[in-house]
């Protein structure tokens, strides 16, 4: 049912106090389509809709409404009417007088009004409210209102800018539905603007994918769901497993060490890629019938379906030691403060950076009065460190004269390489005491500082990445000793919508169809 | 929270010795006979009934009130458009005019009227500039013009800024909505701004009528001795007749016509706004 | 907004802004004049200034004004924090209630709140002065500290102080460390109007304040009715100081927040400019207050209150006096007999007064005033013996002459026929030819003076049908001539020849005369008022010692030749008399100056209750239908 273009935006840009909001928007819009703008806030769309409403003048390009060029014809003059983002009801004025605003003003008889409101409150299902007080309606019957007071005027186009978001859950499900009812039963083009995707999937014919100011995709929401056209527009919409590949030649992709059949084709040869599975067209089977395999890591009950996460690459794994030593608490002559530090390892890269925090960080000194419990600064640190391996102490005081003396060990610690996950990790030697590991309230993340342990992309240093720690002792009964500590991260994971459970820890099998593949370019 | 409400207590009780007992002292002697005493009084009307009989009495106060009303009208029509002028100004040069605005409000009242006497006197800047409109002779300082023009100009700020300020309130969005459903900005203007000002309009009027009514320097140093408010009949029977008694009668009168004028206009107003009234939580 | 839309708008938003300065700028311009007028700019000159700051009226009252604006901004912000706190956690009922408390100041007519304030303290006898002033001011500010603190409080998470108190803070800590921060925008901007309306307030103090104690605003009212360019000079340091206060107010926080480039500086960078506005103001109050200190002589360090008629001292004569003795005179000034009988007669204390003599006579009646003590009095012998012995105080116990006159017809030589006046004596004032051309003087004696002699009655008389006639005589001449009734203003306005005829005081058109050549004096052959204004001491004066010491200083030459040269008005010092009216003496050839004694129908007031009565509530009619003529 293609019909005639309606409305025809060209290069439209559009910028506010230097910052371009609109970058070249070129866009086509049929009658009596459902089409919505689709974006997170702050893209244009809703500038791009503003312009349209003639509420905005557009820098650059044109606006064609029925072939005609409007750009500079003022809103009251337009045959398009909006609902605002708030409604922007009249508090003045009562339903009937809101949905009438636009009649009145055309000059209309009162009996066509009255007809028009009194069909427009029907449509709307608001019959029996026509002298209610607009602010006392509740927020879906404002909006009804909104709605019926722009279409009673019978415009060509009604645009709705982010008309459910002041919604709660419920109630947007409901207006969906609602809207794309009286959408059909006008029959007229609607132009809606959301960045809620779900929203944009159920009620559009046509979405149109918008991010900075640029137009990322148009197309019917199937087109969008299953072609996303990058990686922007697959990660925005639905939930999706983006793995980074080859495409070796038309139909063939390879990511992860495999090669897999593909409908995609018309890339250059070895051209890096982008490759999108969704969640549900990923199946679970046996470890021999998979054309991945994997151990699976958690599974989540969503209601229909579980959630699984199966891990398909390893990760990176470093075990250290932990020299779990006795209390070497210092107090000082009176006994009114007392102190506690650690040696502790450092990596000869990491020498100069160490300053008077970072080596109260390290060695977790703390000073405090036994009596209240206080804390007590400490006033004076003093090391000498060189980038050379070796031992070297350090002292710490506090004003009232206590100090410690620990020592600094320097060490050339070499990290894992992970070529495969991309990954480098590197953790550390280190030493506590038992009442440290037992006064802790998050002794995960105080050992991975202690250990100082650390992972990170190998292609780009500054893109760390999380790790995970494991160990095999109890924390409220350990005793001095050394204890091996392992960190690792996590390495590739598919999300799988199934209907099947699986164990945890259980080795599967992964399988997908050649369609179920799609290969976008590498977004920029 | 017991706490927090207690730090209320000393205020309280303040509140009822400064602000609540006057108003108490007021009534009572304006219905007991001169020379009584809070413990030993006859109550009396008389001086209500002295007030409401006397042609003379009445004349001032119904001038009182029309130069009220006069200067009422004046300051929203030009404060009106000031107001609204401003308000679709950029928001530097709206937040500077409003500066403006409010400068002069800071400098005394009595202060500013006295310069008017300069300006108005015979041979001073405006008396020179009318004089060749006017026909010869006419006098400026001392009639009931120069009392509304100082009425005007000391009181002009409250109905711009306060029309200003629900000017500025108001949801731009309801003017894009107006204009999305065809109203071209006249329509806009008369349909959908000028009702929704009406809060500002109304508390901009009470701003300006209610002291206008009670003014009594405006008119002794613009109005000469001759020009009498019900301002000055109460500041007379106080200061120079001695008649307390009288004096708090005639205050009581103006009192209840200003709190009964300032409840209908409430009335009203809320009516206009219906159930959106901010307040009312 | 497109350039060149809105002409009309942008039209008439600049001619309101003009119309808002053009007085202010017209008060500052002539604030450097070196002349007098207040219309004609002859010169730049600071002698107004100069004349200000020593003006100790002047500089008293900026004391005034600043220290009491800044007392009661400050307790009224602490206290109205406080309050609006504890009120917003107090129940619904009470909230309400108290909010319809609040607006009463607001809601009334400013009027109506400042006479429940003199009420109160004079049902209650606090004396009224500096503290009942700063009471009044306290009481009306804290409202609008409770109206701009309470939405801001509003608008704070109810959970928050409990938040604070979970964390272990508390209430107090709670408040000061959580609550208050939050608020402080809208306790600054709380203070900064309770400052504004303080300083601005002129009604309320008018009735609340007394004992002399005087703001700007009433400095300016009682002075407003003589030309005084000092004015001009003390209201534009008013500007000035008020728009360093607002300049500091609006630019620091921008400056400050462009100086907030790497780091935040701390939350009280609010306070900065409040801070600043307060110093500079305190600043300025202890400067005023530097200005007043003196040496060591006989009445060190003690207080003389003089309560006197408005322009009726010399120049020198009281800081002459206070360099003498090192007393402190306290001047306060009324417009009429009746003003002050009424704050005598309500228990305010003075040390001298200076009524006329059938105030004096009513004053002895009454018991206000107490016998002078002869030994102390030694400048009687210096007096005119005409002033001295009058019916109203034989033997003068009670009272020492200060001046004395006559009540005349101040006329223009060039608009008013000699042959009209001898003709009609006090009857021109009915004579239409000078219709819209009259003076009045708003005085119920002298008016009813006037009338009466007019119709050939005696001033003194008891018949009521004469006072009767009078009364219409003065009706009819309020309803047909459409007179000016002033009071001081036909000073000034006499000596520019603005009307043709004026009814005055013979020291008053000394004045005139001195200044203007075409100004004559009349007396109606029919007899007209001979009065006296004499220095008395009332009953519950907490100074007499001093009181006497005045009263001598005031009889000697040196302070009554200062102060009838200055003011123009008869000494009752009989040398000083002779010195200014005689050859070379600065009142030469002015027939006002000395007093008719020949004429045997010239008489003294004389004090009677009943007339008395009548004749003030008749001339209060007169005025009321004065101004419902048209």
């Amino acid at each position: 049912m293609q019909e005639k273009k309606l409305i025809e935006f060209r290069n439209i840009v559009k910028s506010f106090d230097n910052q371009i909001v609109l970058r070249g928007v070129s866009l086509d819009i049929y009658e009596n389509e459902f089409v919505t703008l689709l974006g997170p806030s702050g893209c244009g769309k809703t500038t791009l809709l503003r312009i349209l409403g003639g509420f905005l003048n557009a820098d650059e390009g044109q606006v064609i409404f029925d072939g005609e060029e409007i750009s500079d014809r003022p809103p009251y003059q337009r045959e398009v009417n909006t609902v605002f983002q708030k409604y922007a009801l009249f508090p003045h004025l009562n339903v009937y007088e809101n949905i009438a605003f636009g009649l009145k003003i055309k000059k209309m008889g009162k009996d066509v009004i009255e007809q028009k409101v009194m069909k427009m409150l029907k449509l709307i299902g608001l019959e029996g409210y026509e002298n209610k007080n607009t602010t006392l309606l509740s927020g879906g019957q404002q909006q009804r209102v909104a709605i019926a007071r722009a279409l009673v005027n019978e415009p060509k186009v009604l645009l709705l800018d982010e008309p459910l978001a002041a919604l709660d859950l419920k109630l947007r499900k409901e207006m969906q539905y609602e809207l794309k009812r009286i959408q059909q039963e006008v029959g007229i083009t609607f132009i809606f603007v959301t960045h809620d995707q779900e929203e944009a999937l159920t009620m559009s014919d046509k979405i149109v994918v918008i991010r900075n100011g640029e137009i990322q995709q148009i197309g019917t929401p199937q087109e969008i769901y299953n072609e996303p056209a990058n990686r922007y527009v697959a990660n925005f919409i639905g939930e999706s497993n983006i793995i980074p590949g080859t495409m070796l030649e038309d139909y063939k992709v390879r990511f992860d060490d495999i090669t897999f059949d593909c409908v995609d084709h018309g890339f250059r040869e070895n051209e890096p890629v982008d490759v999108v599975i969704r969640p549900e067209d990923i199946d679970i089977v046996d470890v021999k019938d998979g054309k991945m395999t994997g151990e699976v890591l958690s599974v989540l009950f969503k209601g229909v379906h579980y959630e699984i996460m199966v891990e398909t690459v390893a990760g990176t794994k470093v075990t250290v030691n932990m020299q779990v030593t006795q209390n070497r608490d210092a107090v000082s002559a009176d006994g009114k403060e007392k102190m506690s530090a650690t040696d502790f390892y450092v990596d000869i890269e990491d020498v100069k950076k160490m300053d008077d925090k970072e080596v109260i960080a390290r060695s977790n000194a703390q000073a405090w009065d036994p009596a209240s419990d206080e804390y007590i600064s400490i006033t004076k640190i003093e090391y000498e460190l060189e980038e050379k391996e070796g031992d070297y102490p350090v002292r710490f005081s506090t004003a009232g004269g206590l100090s410690v003396e620990r020592t600094i060990h320097v060490v050339n610690q070499p990290f894992v390489r992970n070529e495969k996950a991309n990954e480098g990790v590197m953790a550390f030697n280190f030493m506590t005491t038992v009442e440290e590991i037992r006064e802790s309230q998050a002794l995960d993340i105080d050992i991975k500082t202690w250990a100082n342990a650390q992972a990170w992309k190998l292609n780009n240093e500054n893109e760390s990445v999380d790790i995970t720690v494991d160990y095999d002792f109890d924390p409220d009964t350990i005793t001095e000793g050394i204890y091996p500590i392992t960190f690792w991260t996590p390495g590739r994971e598919f999300k799988i919508h199934t209907t099947d459970y699986t164990e945890v820890g259980q080795q599967v099998g992964l399988t997908f169809f050649p369609e179920d593949i799609h290969v976008m370019a590498r977004a920029m | 929270m017991k706490k927090f409400s207690q730090l209320a207590i000393p205020y309280i009780v303040w509140a009822v010795i400064m602000l609540v007992l006057p108003m108490a002292l007021i009534a009572f002697y304006s219905i007991t006979e001169p020379g009584n005493s809070i413990f030993s009084f006859s109550v009396t009307l008389d001086h209500y009934v002295t007030f409401f009989t006397d042609g003379d009495f009445l004349r001032i106060l119904w001038r009182s009130l029309w130069i009220a009303v006069k200067t009422t009208v004046i300051c929203l029509l030009l404060g009106y458009p000031v107001a609204y002028f401003i308000s679709r100004c950029g928001e530097r040069l709206q937040n500077r005019l409003i500066l403006c605005i409010t400068i002069p409000m800071w400098i005394n009242m009595l202060v500013r009227t006295y310069a008017w006497i300069g300006l108005l006197t015979e041979g001073g800047l405006i008396q020179r500039i009318l004089s060749f409109f006017l026909p010869d002779g006419t006098q400026l300082l001392y009639t009931e013009s120069a009392v509304l023009l100082g009425m005007v100009y000391n009181f002009l700020p409250f109905m711009i800024l306060q029309i200003n300020t629900s000017l500025c309130k108001m949801d731009g969005a309801l003017l894009e909505a107006g204009a999305d459903l065809g109203a071209d900005p006249v329509q806009t203007f008369a349909r959908v701004t000028l009702p929704l000002s009406l809060p500002g309009v109304v508390n901009g009027i009470t701003l300006v009528f209610l002291p206008a009514v009670s003014s009594f320097f405006i008119p002794k140093l613009l109005g000469g001795g001759q020009y009498f408010l019900i301002g000055n009949l109460i500041e007379n029977q106080f200061i120079t007749v001695g008649e307390w008694n009288f004096g708090s009668a005639i205050s009581m009168v103006m009192a209840l016509i200003m709190m009964l004028l300032m409840a209908v206009v409430r009335r009203l107003e809320n009516r206009n706004r219906g159930g959106q009234d901010e307040r009312n939580f | 907004m497109k350039k060149g839309k809105r002409p009309i708008g942008k039209i008439l938003t600049a001619l309101i802004v003009a119309f808002f300065y053009l007085p202010i700028l017209y008060m500052i311009i002539f604030s450097f004049n070196d002349g007098r007028s207040l219309t004609s700019f002859t010169g730049f000159s600071l002698r107004w200034y100069k004349r200000m700051l020593e003006s100790r009226t002047m500089m008293e009252a900026l004391y005034t004004t600043f220290s009491v604006a800044l007392i009661a901004t400050f307790i009224s912000t602490v206290v109205g924090t406080i309050s609006a706190i504890g009120l917003s956690k107090s129940r619904k009922a009470i909230r309400n209630l108290m909010e319809q408390v609040d607006n009463l100041p607001m809601m009334n007519p400013e009027i109506v709140t400042a006479i429940g304030f003199m009420l109160l303290f004079i049902t209650f006898r606090v004396d009224k002065g500096y503290l009942t002033m700063l009471l009044a001011h306290i009481a009306f500010c804290i409202p609008y500290v409770i109206l701009s603190v309470m939405p801001k409080i509003r608008s704070l998470d109810p959970n928050i102080a409990d938040a604070a108190m979970d964390l272990g803070a508390t209430p107090w800590q709670a408040m000061t460390k959580v609550i208050i921060p939050q608020i402080t925008p809208g306790i600054l901007a709380g203070a900064l109007i309770a400052f504004t309306m303080s300083v601005d307030d002129f009604i309320i103090s008018y009735f609340a304040a007394g004992g002399g104690v005087k703001n700007l605003s009433m400095v300016v009212y009682t002075m407003s009715k003589r030309v005084n360019p000092s004015i001009n000079a003390a209201s534009t340091l008013m500007v000035a100081i008020i728009t360093i206060v607002l300049i500091l107010v609006n630019v620091i926080p921008i400056a400050a927040a462009k100086r907030r480039t790497s780091y935040e500086i701390k939350k009280k960078k609010a306070l900065i400019p409040a801070v600043a506005a307060l110093a500079a103001a305190a600043a300025l109050v202890v400067f005023l207050h530097a200005g007043s200190g003196a040496g060591g002589r006989p009445f060190e360090g003690q207080t003389l209150h003089f309560y006197t008629w408005g322009e009726y001292t010399g120049e020198n004569i009281i800081n002459d006096f206070e360099e003498e003795t090192g007393a402190k005179v306290v001047l306060e000034t009324f417009d009429s007999n009746e003003q002050m009988y009424i704050k005598v007669a309500n228990g305010e204390s003075y040390d001298i007064l200076v009524p006329s003599d059938y105030m004096i006579q009513r004053l002895i009646q009454e018991g206000y005033l107490q016998k002078l003590d002869p030994s102390k009095i030694t400048g009687l012998e210096n007096l005119v013996d005409s002033v001295k012995n009058l019916p109203y105080d034989p033997g003068n116990e009670y009272s020492v002459p200060y001046f004395w006159g006559t009540v005349g017809i101040v006329y223009d030589k060039t608009k008013v026929d000699m042959e009209d006046l001898e003709r009609e004596g006090f009857n021109i004032f009915l004579d239409e030819k000078y219709r819209g051309d009259i003076y009045l003087y708003d005085s119920e004696r002298d008016s009813f003076m006037m009338a009466l002699k007019a119709l050939g009655y005696s001033m003194n008389t008891e018949d009521m049908d004469e006072i009767q006639a009078a009364y219409e005589w003065l009706i009819q001449c309020v309803q047909t001539m459409d007179p000016e009734i002033v009071t001081d203003e036909i000073i000034d306005n006499m000596a520019q020849g603005r009307k043709a005829l004026g009814l005055i005081y013979s020291g008053d058109a000394t004045y005139v005369m001195s200044e203007n050549e075409d100004m004559g004096f009349y007396l109606p052959e029919t007899g007209t008022n001979i009065w006296s204004d004499a220095m008395v001491i009332p009953a519950n004066a907490e100074n007499p010692e001093l009181a006497h010491a005045f009263i001598n200083y005031a009889c000697e030459y040196e302070g009554a030749y200062d102060n009838s040269s200055f003011v123009g008005y008869t000494s009752a010092n009989e040398e000083v008399m002779e010195v200014l009216s005689g050859e070379g003496g600065d009142f030469e050839g002015i027939n006002a100056y000395l007093p008719r004694t020949d004429n045997d129908m010239d008489e003294v007031f004389e004090y009677n209750e009943n007339t008395r009565k009548e004749i003030s509530n008749l001339w209060s009619r007169v005025k009321i239908a004065a101004s419902n003529a048209d």
